[in-house]
């Protein structure tokens, strides 16, 4: 089908949403938050609505090209981009949160929702979704259960798949599925298929809205900032941290690179130069959470801070997870370009595996920032480039397989958050056997044979033909 | 390692995560990626790297943008988004790709020369002050007709005779013209609470209205404006609108900065109106080009303290009203859109008067305007938060 006849028939699929298709207005589209890598789409269409999502999934195999699926494009895997060419689809029109049942702990919402914009709203019914990945004030939850997002506070409160109880799916056939719902594993529906949806990067269907799980806001929170003076010292803290009796909920570090960065945006919250900062929280009734202030403190500080700072004041609290999640952007202070590695490991092997991304790093010539999760062992290696210049991705390439290649001997796995995309399935055989692989690469042949579903993603050769 | 960009150029800076989408008032009206800063950043750096032709679609969502700001407020990577988006839009409408409407051109011609510029909208200054609903973007007040703020000034300095700080005070064009009342309110406040006002006789547009549009003459606003106000032996120059005072200091810096007047009191501690019983309910809304724009935290609370008023930020009251200097009058769909989400509380908001209180005189026309097209159905009254600071005209007797 030419790009003509594929806009003419775009339109008669979504009279209402909107279809894209002048060079100028695909060029947004070429890229997620991986902006290095560019794929031109052949079209973007803006379903208006639920509704005309379904109208639109029903039509699509008629298509003949590759539909990819996209919420806010945060994400840093190379997962919502054209790879194969074909229709991308923004579901920024989905953004209605149906409904806020307080008492049973659960909201129904639409694939485009914003994180945030959800928190706020949940806020003043004494409840929150626990699920916390960076991209917060941006990102959507269709993209968060796609790639089965994580976020800081995953340490202790879990990853995306722990919070979703249901999944309503349209498939390339244009068949409307729910997995789950409400009542999570208790209602008529096949819930454990709603496992398949969860993390399955756009490749099994189009989700329109999800029954998510809810908890109490905790009555009291404190959250601490130390620094420290180098690698040893702050391990040591992770370390006390992890293993303490006051279970924190998050235990995240920065390097002195992120230090920088932070303290030369509007981010800034007054760190020393050159010193490592770790960030934890630890939340849950008043009178349990307050006693448990000093213990941490006292931790922190035995293990090398001479510098602990610690709020329960919503202002400051705020202020230090802003700078904190803000990294990604950070990095444009220092390059335009980076590749975000999102290797989990054990956390045993922490100061090796740190060790070995400084060196290969500064081996090569390449700038590398580690800005993490550290309590549950989910590294973020940042390499920083410039993409203008000829060898530096190369460069990049070579040490992110090397740390890969050790962070599996040291018995980590490839991806804790971001997901997979194109950017990192060259690296699944490294992880994963061939029967394994075989059996995960049945899952989206059984619920989109033709591969027509965001292809090239996750396995490296899944190519849709026409 | 001191963190420095390792490319010449202002593009280099986005890593494209995505921050400002959610602050932008046009991608959240649209959902489409073009239409934030995002994507139009990538528009424009792939049009400069030529792997993007001149696409009509291009000047449409560049002349989409309100040039509100927030997205610089949220960007993590510094990128100078204002300063990008105002060099493109000139460049647009030099090569003829966006051309502002015949009245904007017009107007763009005369505030450069301020009596001109006062004559002209001598009608608008006498219906107001006669009461006589003009336009929904005139609210309500009564500004002398013929009797400049300069005048003004000189008459009450003579009496009052001041001894505290010296600022100069910039009356601006269309403050001047059109709502001279404010004016004269902020000259009341700052002698009242002993501030020596000087109103340098040379000065002239900030400019603001050149960057709004993209039109030339921005250049020589800025070199007469600098003449006028550099050499002044002044503690401060002091702008009583959040845009104009925004389009000051880009014009005096890096050797005079430019305060907003409200944040300048904030400092002093002014006189406080007493107004015991009353019922009426201030809610705040605070300017784009004062938060995002001059960075500043916001309005501060010693000086809405000091209204006298039971007072409360609107909702959302950091995020754009839809007014963005002229952008109501080039994009007047995308401006009433905005504001219908932002003013739909006034139609709940409890108070008798219920009073809408911001800093910036074309926000105010944007507020007023939620009534006058059937947004707000209940009255309600738009005031310069430095009008709810005055001591009214009995001071000038």
């Amino acid at each position: 089908m030419n790009k003509s006849a594929l806009s003419t028939q775009l339109k008669r699929l979504l009279p209402r949403g909107r279809v894209l298709d002048s060079p100028a207005q695909l060029a947004g589209y070429a890229s997620d938050a991986l902006g290095y890598k560019s794929y031109q789409p052949d079209a973007v269409v803006i379903p208006a609505d639920a509704e005309e999502l379904v109208g639109f999934m029903k039509g699509a195999r008629q298509l003949g090209v590759p539909v990819i699926l996209r919420g806010a494009g945060t994400s840093l895997s190379g997962g919502p981009v054209a790879a194969q060419g074909g229709v991308i689809v923004h579901t920024s029109g989905l953004k209605r949160i149906r409904e806020i049942n307080v008492e049973g702990f659960w909201c129904e919402v639409e694939c485009g929702v914003g994180l945030n914009a959800l928190d706020a709203e949940l806020k003043p019914h004494g409840v929150f979704y626990p699920p916390d990945p960076s991209s917060g004030p941006v990102c959507t939850l269709g993209g968060n259960v796609a790639s089965n997002a994580g976020g800081a506070h995953c340490f202790r409160y879990g990853v995306t798949s722990n919070y979703v109880l249901g999944v309503e799916v349209i498939l390339l056939d244009g068949s409307v599925h729910r997995f789950g719902g409400p009542a999570g594993g208790r209602g008529p529906w096949r819930e454990d298929w709603k496992r398949f949806m969860i993390g399955s990067e756009g490749t099994l269907g189009a989700f329109t809205r999800f029954w998510l799980r809810l908890l109490p806001l905790p009555e009291k929170v404190w959250t601490f900032r130390a620094t420290y003076p180098d690698l040893r010292s702050i391990e040591a803290a992770i370390h006390a941290l992890v293993a303490h009796s006051s279970y924190p909920a998050a235990i995240e570090l920065l390097d002195p690179r992120g230090v920088a960065m932070v303290e030369s945006s509007q981010m800034a919250v007054g760190l020393p130069k050159g010193s490592f900062m770790l960030l934890t929280e630890i939340d849950g009734p008043a009178a349990l959470v307050n006693a448990r202030v000093e213990p941490v403190a006292q931790a922190l500080r035995q293990a090398g801070s001479s510098d602990v700072v610690f709020s329960d004041e919503d202002a400051m609290r705020q202020k230090l997870w802003k700078a904190r999640k803000a990294a990604g952007g950070l990095l444009g202070q220092l390059s335009p370009d980076y590749v975000v590695q999102d290797a989990v490991i054990p956390k045993s092997a922490l100061a090796e595996v740190l060790q070995l991304v400084y060196d290969e790093a500064d081996a090569a010539g390449i700038r590398a920032v580690n800005i993490f999760h550290a309590g549950d062992g989910n590294l973020h290696p940042n390499f920083l480039f410039d993409s203008r210049v000829p060898g530096d991705l190369e460069k990049v390439e070579i040490i992110s397989e090397r740390l890969m290649r050790r962070v599996i001997e040291v018995g980590g796995t490839l991806s804790g958050e971001h997901g997979i995309g194109n950017d990192k399935a060259a690296y699944m055989p490294l992880v994963f056997g061939p029967d394994s692989m075989r059996l995960q690469w049945a899952v989206p042949a059984a619920f989109n044979p033709s591969h027509q579903l965001n292809p090239l993603k996750v396995f490296g050769n899944r190519r849709f033909a026409a | 390692m001191d963190p420095k960009p390792v490319l010449p150029d202002y593009f280099s800076n986005c890593t494209h995560c995505g921050f400002c989408l959610a602050v932008c008032p046009t991608y959240n009206l649209t959902g489409d990626e073009n239409n934030s800063p995002r994507g139009r950043l990538r528009l424009w750096s792939e049009e400069a790297a030529g792997r993007l032709t001149q696409d009509e679609w291009t000047d449409f969502y560049t002349a989409e943008c309100v040039g509100c700001l927030a997205c610089e407020t949220a960007c993590p990577a510094n990128v100078p988004y204002g300063e990008l988006f105002e060099h493109t839009r000139h460049d647009h409408v030099a090569a003829g790709r966006f051309k502002p409407a015949l009245a904007l051109r017009v107007a763009a011609a005369a505030v450069g020369r301020p009596a001109w510029f006062n004559l002209a909208l001598l009608p608008a200054r006498l219906l107001r002050r006669l009461g006589l609903p003009l336009h929904r973007f005139l609210f309500k007040g009564r500004p002398a007709v013929l009797q400049s703020t300069a005048d003004y000034t000189r008459k009450l300095m003579q009496r009052y005779r001041p001894t505290g700080p010296r600022v100069a005070f910039l009356t601006g064009c269309l403050m001047e013209a059109a709502f001279r009342e404010i004016n004269f309110a902020t000259v009341r406040v700052l002698i009242e609470n002993n501030v020596q006002v000087i109103i340098p006789d040379d000065q002239t547009c900030c400019g603001a209205f050149q960057e709004h549009t993209g039109l030339e003459g921005v250049d020589a606003l800025r070199d007469q404006n600098r003449r006028a106000f550099l050499p002044l032996d002044v503690d401060a120059v002091v702008s009583n609108s959040s845009g104009c005072g925004y389009a000051l200091g880009k014009s005096l810096a890096p050797d005079k900065p430019v305060r907003d007047v409200l944040d300048f009191l904030g400092e002093l501690g002014p006189v406080r109106r007493e107004r015991h019983g009353s019922t009426a309910r201030l809610y705040v809304d605070l300017p784009c080009h004062l938060v995002h724009g001059q960075k500043l935290a916001g309005i501060p609370s010693k000086v809405l303290d000091a209204t006298g008023h039971r007072w409360e930020f609107a909702p959302n009251a950091r995020d754009c009203c839809g007014s963005g200097g002229v952008y109501n009058i080039q994009k007047p769909e995308n401006a009433h859109a905005i504001l219908a989400s932002k003013s739909a509380f006034l139609n709940e908001a409890e108070g008798i008067p219920v009073i809408l209180g911001t800093s910036n005189h074309v926000c105010m026309m944007q507020w007023h305007s939620a009534g006058a097209s059937g947004l707000v159905v209940r009255p309600y009254e738009v005031k310069h938060i430095i009008q709810l600071l005055d001591p009214g005209v009995d001071f000038d007797i």
